[in-house]
């Protein structure tokens, strides 16, 4: 659920990176008594785990033909607190942005709160509040399913707030919340259950580890599969898993998703107050002025000149490109370099 | 595309390479802040910011193919979006371009704005990182004020994530070797937390042997470096140049274009 | 001659209690370059651990007069520059110059002291062109080069190595031969390929289950058939000319 720069304006953009960076730098500060010296290439390398994590991909249960991957906020906010697993998330998210080009350079605020803040510090802390009083099997069960789901759950709620507060996408606030909730409590599931068997792993072959977070012994029992996927199967409902089979990532899905219906009216529409106020905000704050031409009876000829103008907006700079690149290519020909790679 | 050469254009030399890494990613967020700022319905100044990143791309000697490439394979997500947007808004409008006067709508508009806006901010995002190492960003976001701590993140990150995705692409292609039917849900399940789970346990394994590594070189938990990182007069010129390309595309193609 | 390391009745455990050295005596003179060889898992590398003070045993160790302790430790890690089995492990920062630069920043040095002594160790392996490479661009024996490269900026006067020739082909192999031998220091080599240690080192160690075995003259052990025999060690192809010279 990587946000783009275009999904967001300006101000958004802007304010959630200055929240993101104020976190981020307390955090960081706080974490500093809490992080030892040993801890520091442990974190660097689970930051590496998850994303090497995020390529050992399986079937989704029952919805066939889709496949899912680790998320792993909430296995290090459990492994490492909910400090040092915010900036490890952070970083890996940073990366994703830098050298995977995943999620653009404005958006990073959306994302690292989105994806690292929030699932991290929710996740940890309803772990915790659930395990409080003692360690059982039971218990820290339920605690990584409900940190799980609730932590991804509470991250993707924002994908929406801070969309409809950019103003810059078109679908219902509440048909996308909609949307996100339903697909990421599926992604949530699975995340759960798979951090739970990877704890259980990781308890069974190095019980040093994970000695500090995770008392008792935990164990995905059959019995508490099935009982966990019959809870949520009634919970999601028939509906939610018809709409959800067949797509290949939760997250695009959620986007793609549209209502079907013949008299469909859209909800928010470009006549819509709260559009045209956040258009007022938007332009209040973007350099440019509104350009392209609008069909209010104006005069054709305005128009045909405006037709021209974009034309030769976007011509002219196709053309300087072209010759740009055939510049440096006659150069490059004429003296070639080695390039060192 | 081998993941571990996803970086080897940035370990390319030439003018744009040799800039400052702060000058350069600086310029970056203020492009981008630029770009998402105008307004939906402006698409025909977007080529003209686009050449911005364009001529930083063919100075660095960065192959079209490659960033075009890489633009398509991070898009889906927002080419799914841009796309819903026709769905949502239907507002008749009329779009003139050259002779010829479309009759469109107003979320077509904006899902062509939206793709746009997202093929320029990533031509420049990607112009950055494919021009500039990431040692070097790095070193530049320190110096920017990003907290210490999670620089020394992000460089193990940078370090590792190639070591640890050859091990992962170890362990997978071990089980598509081993896997000759299909499996129920319920062993998937297991075989990939298996999975996951030696993966988690190698990876805290090398932690482990990086750490008595850094102790043996006698850090003592006082992480230093040396900053390679030097402003020079091209610095200087090229920010210049950047503030000329964006300020007259604001003064000169916008009344124009208008 | 001084001696470099010695060590007195050393005995070290697993937390989970497997013995992986017990009662090992062992002194190295200055400037030798002996060779521990032995089969795998035979406590070569927990030895070695030991010897920078990574494994606390019960025993003595004593590194160029200084006991292995505690306070000690910092000293001992200028002294005895250790470079693992996995060059992975021993490269983790972004860049080369920023590995071979992290010791002798730790040390205390000043940036001009540090930037003189990364190029000098980077010269000595061949690497000078490399700096501002990230490891991951780096071929296997270039790592490899790389990994003693962070241990030689911190001049050391003794440098230990596990498994160096791990993962070599037999020309990089050679070419690291090559700069082994030319190294002033005392070296510890710890190595299952027996052509590679009968070409470098001057005198033999053999280790098994935790215990030294034999130790002696290079040749005199590794030509020993049944010896290597016993211990699942193949004989080195042939004498190494030029070490004969």
């Amino acid at each position: 659920m990587h946000m783009a720069n275009e999904l967001l304006s300006l101000p958004v953009a802007g304010g959630t990176l200055a929240i993101a960076g104020g976190v981020l730098g307390l955090i960081c500060r706080k974490a500093k008594q809490v992080i030892t010296s040993e801890k520091l290439a442990l974190m660097g390398i689970l930051g590496a785990f998850v994303f090497a994590a995020q390529m050992v991909n399986f079937r989704l249960p029952a919805m066939p033909g889709t496949s899912g991957h680790m998320v792993g906020a909430v296995l290090l906010a459990i492994i490492l607190g909910p400090h040092a697993a915010a900036i490890v998330m952070s970083s890996v998210i940073i990366v994703q942005c830098l050298i995977f080009q995943d999620g653009g350079l404005l958006a990073l605020g959306c994302n690292i709160i989105n994806m690292a803040i929030v699932p991290t510090y929710v996740g940890y802390y309803l772990y915790r509040i659930v395990t409080a009083k003692q360690f059982s099997n039971l218990r820290t069960y339920i605690g990584v399913m409900l940190a799980c789901l609730i932590g991804i759950e509470m991250g993707a709620v924002l994908v929406p707030i801070e969309t409809s507060l950019s103003g810059v996408l078109m679908v219902p606030f509440s048909t996308f919340l909609a949307t996100m909730i339903g697909v990421h409590f599926l992604v949530g599931l699975v995340e759960s259950l798979i951090t739970v068997t990877v704890l259980a792993y990781i308890q069974q072959v190095r019980p040093d580890i994970v000695a500090d977070n995770l008392q008792g012994k935990i164990r995905l029992s059959k019995r508490a599969v099935l009982t966990t996927f019959v809870v949520f199967t009634i919970i999601i409902g028939a509906g939610l898993s018809l709409l959800a089979s067949g797509m290949p990532d939760g997250l695009e899905w959620s986007y793609a998703e549209r209502p079907d219906q013949p008299n469909f009216k859209p909800v928010v529409s470009n006549n819509d107050s709260r559009i045209a106020v956040v258009d007022k905000l938007q332009s209040k704050y973007s350099l440019m002025p509104d350009y392209s031409v609008r069909s209010d009876g104006e005069d054709k000829k305005i128009q045909a000149l405006a037709g021209w103008r974009s034309f030769a907006g976007i011509f002219g700079s196709i053309t300087t490109m072209v010759i740009i690149w055939l510049t440096a290519w006659i150069l490059r020909r004429n003296n070639p370099k080695t390039v060192a790679v | 595309m081998h993941h571990a050469h996803i970086d080897k254009f940035a370990y390319q030399d030439s003018p744009v390479h040799r800039l400052d890494a702060r000058v350069k990613f600086i310029a970056a967020v203020i492009f981008t802040a630029v770009v998402i700022s105008l307004p939906r319905t402006s698409f025909a100044i977007l080529f003209c910011y686009a050449i911005g990143p364009f001529v930083i791309l063919v100075l660095g000697r960065i192959p079209l193919k490659f960033v075009f490439k890489h633009i398509l394979l991070v898009s889906p997500f927002v080419l799914i979006l841009a796309l819903s947007c026709p769905l949502y808004d239907k507002t008749p409008v009329k779009i003139a371009f050259g002779p010829s006067v479309f009759q469109t709508t107003v979320g077509w508009e904006r899902c062509c704005t939206i793709c746009g806006k997202f093929v320029v901010t990533m031509l420049a995002l990607i112009a950055l990182v494919s021009t500039t190492r990431f040692s070097n960003l790095l070193a530049g976001l320190g110096k920017l004020g990003v907290p210490k701590l999670l620089i020394i993140q992000l460089g193990f990150l940078y370090r590792y994530i190639f070591v640890l995705i050859d091990t992962a692409q170890h362990i997978l292609r071990a089980r598509t070797g081993r896997t000759f039917r299909n499996l129920g849900v319920k062993q998937e399940m297991k075989i990939a937390s298996a999975m996951l789970g030696s993966l988690f346990i190698r990876s805290i394994d090398t932690a482990e042997r990086i750490n008595i590594a850094m102790h043996g070189r006698g850090f003592n938990g006082n992480w230093r470096t040396i900053s390679r990182l030097k402003i020079s007069n091209n610095d200087y010129i090229f920010g210049v140049l950047f503030s000329v390309f964006v300020i007259s595309l604001y003064f000169f193609a916008v009344p124009v274009l208008n | 001659m001084a001696k470099a390391i010695e060590i007195k009745r050393f005995s070290y455990k697993y937390p989970d209690g497997t013995i992986a050295l017990s009662d090992i005596n062992l002194s190295i003179e200055e400037k030798q370059k002996v060779v521990l060889i032995g089969p795998n898992g035979a406590g070569k590398s927990t030895l070695m651990l030991a010897m920078a003070g990574f494994a606390k045993g019960e025993g003595e160790i004593i590194v160029n007069g200084l006991k292995v302790e505690k306070k000690n430790l910092k000293k001992i890690r200028t002294v005895i520059g250790c470079c693992f089995e996995n060059p992975d492990d021993q490269l983790f920062m972004p860049t080369l110059f920023d590995d071979v630069a992290f010791g002798p920043l730790n040390m205390g040095f000043n940036t001009e002291q540090v930037k003189i002594r990364v190029a000098q160790a980077l010269r000595t392996v061949g690497m000078e062109a490399m700096a501002e490479k990230a490891p991951h661009h780096l071929s296997a024996g270039q790592k490899r080069a790389a990994a003693i490269a962070t241990v030689l900026s911190m001049s050391p006067d003794i440098i230990a190595l596990d498994e160096p020739d791990g993962s070599l082909d037999p020309r990089n192999r050679e070419k690291l031969v090559a700069l082994l031998k030319n190294l002033p220091q005392t070296l510890i080599i710890a190595t299952c390929n027996m052509n590679f240690a009968a070409a470098i080192g001057d005198r033999a160690v053999l280790v098994d289950k935790g215990r030294i075995i034999a130790d002696g003259e290079a040749k005199e052990i590794m030509f020993d058939t049944k010896l290597m025999a016993e211990y699942g060690l193949e004989m080195p192809a042939m004498v190494n000319d030029t070490s004969e010279l």
